[in-house]
């Protein structure tokens, strides 16, 4: 059980990568806190308009009571604090919008740039990545990962700054008003941080304890439910909901064990300011007794409307306290964030290597020397000193079971991995030699699985080149024999097609993949198991096309079809990495 | 048989889509019923909502409180005493905690609760006709639309519950002092903590929505992308596809930003109404428009009213969130109200003993605007016969699959099991005969012993390594560093897909089903180990009925009948 868990969870960030994490996470926070200037700006403004307003209020009513003690009924009030407070109301409506679009605006710039970088991560990435990362994983990341984000940048960079600045600046007007409240309030306070750090480390502690099961239970929810057909089909519906039902109960417990530390730290918030309310009103309230001896004099007023603006500046001064302690689980979420996107590979466009070339288009002879690679060491190699040559415009057939290499002999063709050792070679040049875009240029590939991307038909055979005029495009979809099945789509080739749009039948889907590569017309062209998923008289009529591609380009076509003979060619048996036989002269 | 209105709301629901013949139900609609789902937490939900209450009360009475104490100091007397203040802010401080714990705690099996009765509906609805519709993506938006819905409780009702009893408290205090003053301050109150949030929630509605497509677009640009890598780069088509997802992007953010500024331009307001509320109190402390209230009320109710407003403020944001939840509500709902089987149970009898299957003149289609799969199809597998069933993709040989064991019904005809109906027959009891290894069968993100322990719970170590032998996997696991402990991950990825699609046909083969339903159990492996694989199988599915579902045959099955489907019938080919 332990065992298994330990495998499940290698992926999860161990202490080494932790140093990582919170280097991205100071990198994120200084490119926030540049974009958070304003929302910081306008908070620390906001704090002061809010004290003024105090000002004005505790004038009045400090006037407002002077006067009934000194049973002036009647005594002049004074009209401007009420006008000034009024005005400084709009004021700080006006400040407080244009602090939430500002924070609103930090947190899509930061989303914009943070999303283009994990995109470019990815197509860095390459189709390797998808071997070790889902591509929902990927997707999920790139979409949700990220907007998840958003509270960190929108809410707890500037609240990071803000939870100190802010209460820092009221203390210096009251300082002026009442030293002892402001020292008061400046206890309380220094005290806020000291119990967060306390309750924060004991939450963390705890949610570190808790973290795997959670994880684990929250995961097993997500996919029970994808499965669900396969556990009521095998009859196991009750059985798996009872499991469900425990499984959400425990999850709950241990939630509730994090949680219960957790809240203490707003607790202690909560703590800080009942305790700064009570002392300063008790304090005050004695101080103006002893004062009312000496009737309404301007001590009393002043100790009066002073300690009324010291209360009423209480909450003020603790809402940024309060705002960051709700940030900080924005914070967690960077966190989370951090481990995903730090697995990406770096962004950066890949290097042209020295001398980096591009190789005459026509007629390419492929020739592969000593080629070895792994995958994954514990399995053992994946290719073991593989060698074979396809002389320009012929074609060889790679055959053998599945996890026999071919596979990865089409990744290193393609460029999307380089050799351990041994070399890759086209027209003599050595393929990591050659400039990407001119190796996607010369390289038409067609998978098992075409990807049909959301959109219509023909933007989707436009893909292999977006400039091709409409009778290139048409001479393309009948080379691939596309117009046959085209009268049977209700739009023809500008029916949508993908996610969300008409579904295609395998032979359709892979005869796009061909009419792809009509258009791109490259001299070299790479079959990885084109018609692995077809039934036999389909594949027949596909291999029929491909063999038509195949003229006078270069082809290797990987496939364990017994219809493959139809392209005659060389022919290279392949058994757990090792060339096991070879026909004709490969 | 199932009338043809069942039948239409199966096959939509499995679509995923809004059913048609389903009354579509408002958001207001869909909440309730997920509140009517939360009875059985009621009385925690409920502790939850008074608790909160309470330490609002004890907040308000707090700030209040403190500005009379001091006041009255003025006039000589102590109106609030120290030990009063004390308790009240030591009070306010436990409640509150305590109020954080136990509503969470009640959020939780609440949601509990919701998931629970979520995966059951499922189950017992249009479930099984999901593994023929690739629906796992919707199925991952409906799991967090659930977690979407813990800010119901939370963030909605709790807040509302609290305005709700503060408007009372705010208007009978400053009613004591002036009628005038009370009306309009609660006026006031009304319009930040009911009113702006609804004008919120209301205009937000659309925006929601089309943020909601917008995002939708930019997941499937983002899969198309990380789905699309190899042509991406073979192609060379990088900065293409990126500038076309960076565009989706852009929308959606602009989107979002306009319903920033709205929100924030509503906070605003709502911080306004408060404003006005203190300044009107402030000028009744004066005694200006003959409001004249005393000065030592003046301070108290000036206090009360701060208090009041800033708990309103939770209100705005619940407004904004309102239109989020409304529709997580609504899809959860409607997606698991579709439970057309369980009208039929009371009839419904144990599958027979006899396992022949009979199909006569079936006419079926997936949905009503679909062509007809089957169109008359009648076919006949006695008891213990090894049958194949072939055909190239897209004839219907899923649709058979789905048809025997329950996930789909047809328009006419009869299938029969044992010379019983099968609509007739309880739909686990039939499964419980009927073992199905489908293209779509999902291998879970658990163990491998795990996975092939849903077949039978009951094996023993022998019986899986057994099935793993049989299923030609046994070799694979045994090199694997935790053998049966091993994680398989999610759908299996860790393993290769021909292998995985082993374990899921050791798993189907554990099973003491007298019928196994095999749907391509081949695919994935190489000419020579298929060749050895289905020749295993000639042995290890002795007596038991045997129906193989194939594109093709490689002539080492030993078949006692072989069917051709096309356009809609079956044929029989050569044994």
């Amino acid at each position: 059980m332990f065992a298994s868990l330990a495998v499940r969870y290698k992926c999860l960030p161990m202490s080494g990568d932790k140093a990582a994490i919170r280097g991205w996470t100071r990198t994120q926070s200084r490119l926030g806190r540049q974009a958070a200037r304003p929302v910081i700006i306008f908070g620390l403004l906001s704090s002061l308009l809010g004290v003024g307003q105090a000002w004005c209020v505790a004038t009045v009513l400090g006037q407002g009571l002077i006067g009934f003690v000194s049973g002036a009924g009647a005594h002049p009030h004074d009209l401007w604090p009420v006008f000034a407070f009024a005005g400084l109301a709009f004021v700080r409506a006006l400040i407080m919008a244009l602090s939430d679009t500002a924070a609103a605006k930090a947190g899509i710039n930061a989303r914009r740039r943070l999303r283009g970088e994990v995109l470019a991560s990815i197509l860095t990435g390459g189709p390797a990545l998808l071997r070790k990362t889902h591509s929902g994983e990927l997707t999920t990341i790139a979409v949700d990962r990220v907007e998840a984000l958003d509270g960190f940048f929108a809410r707890w960079v500037p609240a990071s700054i803000l939870w100190f600045a802010a209460p820092l600046l009221i203390l210096v007007p009251v300082c002026f008003v009442q030293p002892h409240a402001a020292l008061i309030l400046g206890l309380c306070g220094a005290a806020v941080p000291f119990g967060q750090a306390v309750f924060g480390i004991g939450a963390a502690v705890a949610s570190r304890n808790q973290f795997l099961a959670m994880t684990r239970l929250q995961a097993r929810f997500l996919d029970r439910v994808k499965g669900i057909a396969t556990i009521v089909l095998a009859g196991r519906a009750d059985e798996e909901t009872q499991r469900l039902g425990q499984a959400a109960d425990e999850l709950r417990q241990r939630t509730m064990k994090v949680l219960r530390v957790a809240f203490l730290s707003s607790a202690s918030i909560d703590c800080a300011m009942v305790l700064a309310l009570v002392v300063i009103a008790i304090t005050d309230a004695r101080q103006a007794m002893a004062l009312l001896s000496g009737g309404a004099s301007p001590a009393l007023a002043a100790t009066l409307t002073g300690g009324l603006f010291v209360l009423l500046v209480v909450p003020e001064f603790f809402a940024p306290l309060r705002s960051m302690a709700l940030a900080y689980q924005d914070r967690a979420h960077a966190q989370g964030a951090a481990t995903a996107i730090l697995d990406l590979p770096a962004p950066a466009p890949r290097p042209s290597p020295e001398g980096a070339r591009t190789v005459n288009a026509s007629g390419v002879t492929i020739s592969l020397e000593d080629v070895c690679f792994t995958w994954d060491p514990a399995r053992g190699p994946a290719l073991d000193h593989i060698s074979f040559t396809v002389p320009a415009g012929e074609t060889v057939i790679l055959a053998g079971p599945s996890g026999s290499g071919k596979s990865t002999i089409m990744e290193l063709l393609l460029g999307f991995i380089q050799p351990d050792s041994g070399s890759v070679r086209l027209n003599g040049a050595p393929l990591e030699s050659i400039v990407p875009d001119a190796l996607s240029r010369m390289v038409s590939w067609i998978g098992q699985k075409p990807v049909l991307f959301a959109g219509t038909l023909k933007d989707n055979i436009l893909f292999a080149r977006p400039d091709a005029d409409e009778d290139d495009l048409m001479a393309a979809v009948k080379a691939a024999a596309v117009d046959q099945f085209l009268p049977s789509l209700p739009e023809g080739l500008e029916t949508r097609i993908g996610e969300g749009g008409f579904g295609l039948s395998g032979g359709q889907a892979q005869r796009i993949a061909i009419a792809r590569a009509y258009l791109k017309n490259a001299p070299i062209l790479l079959l990885d198991e084109p018609t692995a998923h077809l039934d036999p008289a389909t594949e027949k009529s596909v291999f029929e096309s491909l063999q038509r591609l195949a003229l006078r380009r270069t082809v290797v076509l990987a496939t364990h079809s017994a219809a493959a003979h139809m392209f005659n060619g060389r022919r290279v048996d392949l058994q757990s990495g090792c060339v096991v036989a070879r026909q004709g002269v490969a | 048989m199932s009338n043809p209105d069942q039948h239409t709301r199966t096959t939509h629901a499995r679509a995923g889509a809004p059913a048609s013949a389903v009354p579509a139900l408002t958001d207001c609609q869909a909440i309730l019923r997920i509140l009517a789902l939360w009875q059985k937490q009621a009385a925690r939900l409920i502790t939850g909502i008074m608790l909160a209450l309470m330490a609002l009360g004890l907040g308000l009475v707090l700030m209040q409180a403190s500005g009379l104490r001091l006041a009255s100091s003025v006039l000589g007397e102590v109106v609030i005493t120290t030990a009063l203040l004390r308790w009240v802010g030591g009070g306010r401080i436990i409640l509150r905690y305590a109020e954080r714990l136990f509503a969470h705690d009640a959020m939780f099996r609440a949601l509990a609760d919701l998931r629970v009765w979520f995966f059951h509906s499922l189950a017992q609805g249009a479930a099984a006709g999901l593994g023929f519709r690739r629906a796992g993506d919707m199925l991952s938006r409906l799991v967090s639309d659930i977690g979407t819905l813990d800010g119901l409780y939370l963030r909605i009702l709790i807040p509302f519950a609290c305005a709700c009893l503060t408007l009372p408290i705010l208007v009978l205090q400053l009613g004591q002092q002036s009628v005038a003053l009370a009306g309009v301050v609660g006026l006031l109150f009304a319009c930040s903590a009911f009113l702006v949030p609804y004008l919120i929630a209301r205009s937000g509605r659309a925006e929601g929505e089309r943020l909601g497509k917008n995002l939708a677009s930019l997941r499937i640009g983002v899969l198309d992308l990380v789905g699309g890598l190899r042509e991406i780069r073979a192609f060379g088509a990088e900065g293409r596809i990126l500038a076309h997802v960076q565009a989706d992007d852009a929308s959606l953010l602009a989107g979002q930003m306009r319903l920033a500024r709205r929100a924030a331009y509503a906070n605003a307001s709502a911080f306004l109404c408060g404003q006005v509320a203190v300044f009107l109190v402030l000028l009744a402390a004066i005694g200006v428009f003959s409001l004249h209230v005393s000065p030592l009320a003046a301070v108290g109710i000036l206090f009360l009213t701060v208090a009041s407003f800033e708990s309103a403020a939770a209100l705005t944001r619940a407004g904004l969130q309102s239109g989020a939840m409304g529709a997580a509500a609504r899809r959860v709902v409607e997606v698991a109200a579709s439970t057309p089987e369980t009208v039929q149970a009371s009839t419904q009898t144990d599958a027979p003993e006899d396992t022949h299957i009979h199909l006569e003149d079936v006419k079926f289609r997936w949905a009503p605007d679909r062509p007809l799969v089957f169109d008359g199809l009648t076919l006949d597998i006695p008891q213990g016969a090894r049958v194949a069933i072939l055909g190239p993709s897209g004839v219907g040989k899923s649709s058979l699959a789905a048809l025997l064991l329950k996930a789909a019904a047809p328009e006419a005809g009869s299938i029969t099991l044992g010379g019983e109906e099968i609509s007739h027959i309880r739909a686990a009891s039939l499964r419980r005969r009927i073992a199905w290894l489908s293209q779509a069968t999902h291998l879970f993100d658990d163990t491998i012993r795990a996975n092939l322990l849903l077949g039978r719970p009951d094996a023993t170590e022998e019986d899986l390594w057994t099935a793993l032998e049989e299923a030609a996997v046994a070799d694979v696991v045994r090199t694997l560093p935790d053998g049966l402990d091993t994680w398989l991950g999610e759908g299996g990825i860790k393993l290769s897909g021909g292998q995985g699609r082993r374990i899921a046909l050791a798993r189907t083969l554990l099973t003491q089903a007298p019928i196994l339903i095999l749907d391509e159990p081949a695919t994935g492996l190489d000419a020579q180990t298929e060749q050895d694989f289905l020749r295993t199988l000639n042995n290890v599915t002795k007596g038991r009925t045997v129906i193989l579902i194939a594109h093709r045959l490689t002539g080492v099955e030993s078949l006692d009948r072989i069917w051709r489907l096309s356009g809609g019938l079956a044929t029989a080919a050569a044994a």
